[in-house]
């Protein structure tokens, strides 16, 4: 090796993203004495994982793995996180990075106890974008109720008086509107990218309606429905008339593997309606559950397991054939799809209830591209240089996968950090 | 569904499909958004999709002998929704000029017809006739009449008069027309009629094979019957209005269709005038039938003018060899014509000649080569909607 051992070397590391595998990425290096420093643009940690009400592969609920990990971050000095905080640019090489930091203000402190006075003081509403818009909450709010660090936070939109009364309400002085938007440099010796995913804008499907009818729906929205701390609390519902929907189709690749919107296969999406299938069950005994899929991706011994006993309800039925073109029956506000069922030749013209779209995952940096010397690919993933090394990209910032995949890629890539600063 | 089935690809075949523009087609990975988006498909057993995989693995017979290949319109939208870009209408199209050669006879007029490296072959040969026609016209003149006498003809169609006007007859007989013409006529009839016997037998046991048909026989009346059922649609052109992405092209096709019927008018009544009522021409623009024919040439010329400018605008839509050579006999068809007219009126003699003649050779290509060319799918589509219809595919 001919590399220049004299170079400065700044012992810490940068994790942007504190998703599922911005976590572990932060954890595993931390816990092996490094410094680390985690960048979360949210008010709170734990990403897309927190907005599932089950997640693979032992279908727990969130708080099961999020809850570990942020007690091992409390209990972790190495660990500095920035939260409502965005990476503004990324300067110098390998081993010696200066990233500079943004925070936007949260208006309120670590006075906060999270008791929620405020909240019941506040008239301003905004729209919840943790429930993908599906309910409203006050512009004080607590992002969710796993939230990390678990502290209100004020929108800028609250007016004058919400402001007067929010702050009369707080008996422990938390909030505080002098706060300022903050930038920092920061010393890094490696930057791990694990900046993640975001639903396909399902409105761009034009062939599929979502956006113009009411009882067609993301699998996402899906998730938040299906969860307790939903925007219907757990109850899976039609969104026009509240009602326990009775046939329910789900239409795979929504905007995936398809040139016209994301080209490739998002992996889980399979997965997921399988998953869905299940909450719907549970719910509704009865239920009739349709999934029109082209092909059916159940990766691995656990997943084509879970696919086989989910072939054994005898109300889930699987038809071979994309989801072309829905309609809505104005009076009732149900569905009419059309397919072609390619395994008879026959055009199926069927009505549900509720229609489900299993969009893909957007990497998050194809929509909001990391301003870092990075690599990408046409769909806006990070492709992991480890020639130039110094920075890596780990989960969903790197390719679509699931949790158990994203941990494994994203301990891989913590041993990557280290090296960097290691081998100098 | 135990039932075994042993696909018999032809690689021949799907290389043929790429080289008439449906390179595409190994793209297609069967999600059926195209037999969805396709606005004319029939429910039972819909276009495109099932062609795609025939297609894909080469199965040349159950593509070429299907009726389902002619009910496409080549609207676009199965290509337009296509998620892979593997082009479903144009490898339909791809599909319709292999089966017009499958079905032509003889093959290797066919292959000539659909191969750049012949049209030398297809333009000079009839150069060659009528310039060998035009001479003995024009030189020869008295060597024809005695030879016509003695079969008690007269020669001559030229206007016998004190003035002198321009007439085509002077330098290219009407007789060489007709007697060029009209066998050529009779011969693309015949090839027809042969196509069509083989054509409409493979379609009938492909549609009962496939179940998209309740008939178990053809009862030749009352395919007449579903005929005359037809011709009104494909006048008003109800299928392509039915189009979304291609949709404007259904008015340039109309004014090609609907110049084509006026001029076979045209022609059919000068025809009785010259040879019935003995009347040469040129005949006065006062004629009504004289409008008919400005009309329908003009309509010709500018139907498919925007054809071809579509085609050069569109970059979405493949457009390969067999397509720009019917579009360009068409349009040379009515430019040729227009421009022979009007040379003749501001009485330039030799331009009109000049343009005559060239009028002659795209004439040919047009009607010689008729059931070679994509011009075909006049007959197969027709007869193919006429089987649907006869058929109760719906």
């Amino acid at each position: 090796m001919t590399t220049d051992n004299s170079a400065p070397v700044s012992g810490s590391i940068m994790v942007v993203g504190g998703g599922i595998s911005g976590l572990t990425t932060a954890l595993e290096a931390a816990e092996v004495g490094y410094e680390v420093f985690l960048i979360e643009k949210e008010a709170s940690l734990g990403g897309r994982v927190s907005q599932l009400k089950h997640y693979f592969p032992k279908l727990c609920p969130p708080t099961c793995g999020l809850e570990i990990n942020y007690r091992r971050i409390k209990d972790n000095k190495n660990i500095k996180v920035f939260t409502m905080s965005e990476v503004q640019n990324v300067a110098g090489t390998p081993g010696d990075y200066t990233v500079t930091v943004k925070t936007a203000p949260r208006y309120v402190n670590e006075n906060c106890t999270a008791c929620g006075e405020c909240a019941k003081v506040c008239e301003t509403e905004i729209s919840n974008e943790f429930n993908f818009g599906m309910d409203r909450r006050k512009a004080a709010y607590l992002p969710h109720n796993m939230a990390f660090p678990m502290r209100y936070i004020m929108d800028p939109s609250m007016g004058t008086d919400d402001r007067d009364k929010v702050k009369q309400a707080c008996k422990y002085d938390a909030i505080d509107f002098d706060m300022e938007e903050k930038t920092i440099d920061l010393k890094v010796g490696a930057v791990v990218w694990n900046t993640g995913w975001q639903p396909y804008d399902a409105t761009r499907i034009d062939n599929l309606g979502f956006g113009r009818y009411q009882n067609i729906i993301t699998n996402m929205m899906l998730e938040r429905m299906a969860s307790l701390n939903g925007p219907t609390q757990g109850k899976i519902a039609r969104p026009s008339d509240d009602k326990a929907p009775g046939t329910i189709a789900f239409a795979q690749c929504a905007g995936s593997r398809d040139e016209n919107h994301l080209p490739y296969c998002s992996y889980i999406c399979c997965m997921a309606s399988l998953k869905h299938a299940t909450y719907l069950r549970e719910q509704y005994p009865d239920a009739k559950i349709y999934i029109y899929y082209i092909d059916l991706r159940a990766p691995g011994l656990k997943y084509e397991k879970f696919y086989a006993k989910l072939k054994e309800d005898e109300n889930i039925f699987f038809i071979k054939g994309k989801v072309a073109e829905v309609s809505e029956e104005e009076s009732t506000g149900n569905i009419d799809l059309v397919a072609e069922d390619t395994i008879t030749g026959e055009k199926i013209r069927q009505t549900v209830d509720l229609l489900v779209l299993a969009t893909g995952m957007q990497p998050t940096a194809a929509v909001d591209k990391p301003a870092a010397d990075l690599t990408f690919d046409a769909d806006g993933f990070i492709i992991n240089d480890f020639s130039k090394g110094g920075m890596f990209a780990a989960g969903c910032a790197n390719k679509p996968a699931d949790v158990v995949t994203s941990n494994q890629n994203a301990t891989g890539m913590a041993l990557k950090a280290i090296q960097t600063l290691v081998r100098r | 569904m135990t039932e075994t089935y042993l696909a018999q690809p032809d690689l021949g075949f799907i290389a043929q499909m790429r080289g008439l523009g449906g390179d595409t087609l190994k793209k297609c990975y069967q999600c059926a958004t195209c037999s969805v988006a396709c606005p004319i498909a029939p429910e039972n057993s819909p276009f495109p999709r099932k062609e795609m995989i025939a297609a894909s693995w080469g199965l040349k017979d159950r593509l070429l002998g299907s009726a389902d290949i002619w009910l496409c319109h080549n609207c676009g939208d199965c290509t337009d929704m296509c998620p892979r870009g593997a082009a479903p209408g144009d490898v339909m199209a791809a599909v319709r000029a292999a089966a017009i050669t499958e079905y032509a006879q003889p093959k290797a007029l066919a292959k000539a017809v659909n191969d750049p490296k012949k049209l030398p072959w297809l333009l000079g040969i009839p150069a060659v006739w009528f310039a060998v026609l035009a001479y003995i016209t024009m030189a020869h003149e008295d060597v024809m009449t005695k030879l016509f006498n003695v079969f008690g003809i007269a020669w001559s169609h030229a206007h016998e008069g004190a003035e002198h006007v321009i007439a085509q007859a002077d330098f290219f007989s009407t007789w060489f027309v007709d007697l060029t013409f009209v066998p050529l006529a009779g011969a693309v009839v015949v090839i027809f009629f042969l196509s069509l016997s083989r054509f409409v037998g493979d379609i009938h046991e492909n549609a009962v094979q496939e179940g998209k048909t309740d008939k178990k026989n053809i009862d030749v009346k009352a395919f007449f019957q579903a005929l005359g059922r037809v011709i009104p649609l494909i006048l008003k052109h109800n299928r392509f209005n039915e189009c979304g992405t291609n949709q404007e092209r259904a008015t340039p096709h109309m004014m090609v269709l609907f110049s084509f019927i006026g001029l076979a008018i045209v022609t059919g009544i000068f025809f009785i005038v010259l040879y019935v009522f003995q009347t040469p021409g040129p005949y006065s623009q006062l004629n009504p039938v004289k409008w008919l024919a400005n009309i329908a040439g003009v309509a010709l010329v500018i139907g498919s003018g925007i054809m071809i400018k579509s085609r050069l605008d569109n970059k979405d839509q493949i457009t390969t060899y067999k397509d720009w050579y019917i579009l360009g006999v068409v349009f040379s068809v009515g430019l040729t014509g227009m421009l022979t007219e009007m040379a003749r009126l501001a009485h330039l003699e030799w331009i009109t000649y000049g343009f005559y003649y060239l009028h002659l050779i795209a004439i040919f290509n047009l009607f010689a080569f008729l059931p070679f060319s994509k011009m075909a799918h006049l007959v197969y589509r027709t007869t193919a909607m006429a089987y649907a219809e006869y058929g109760n595919r719906k």
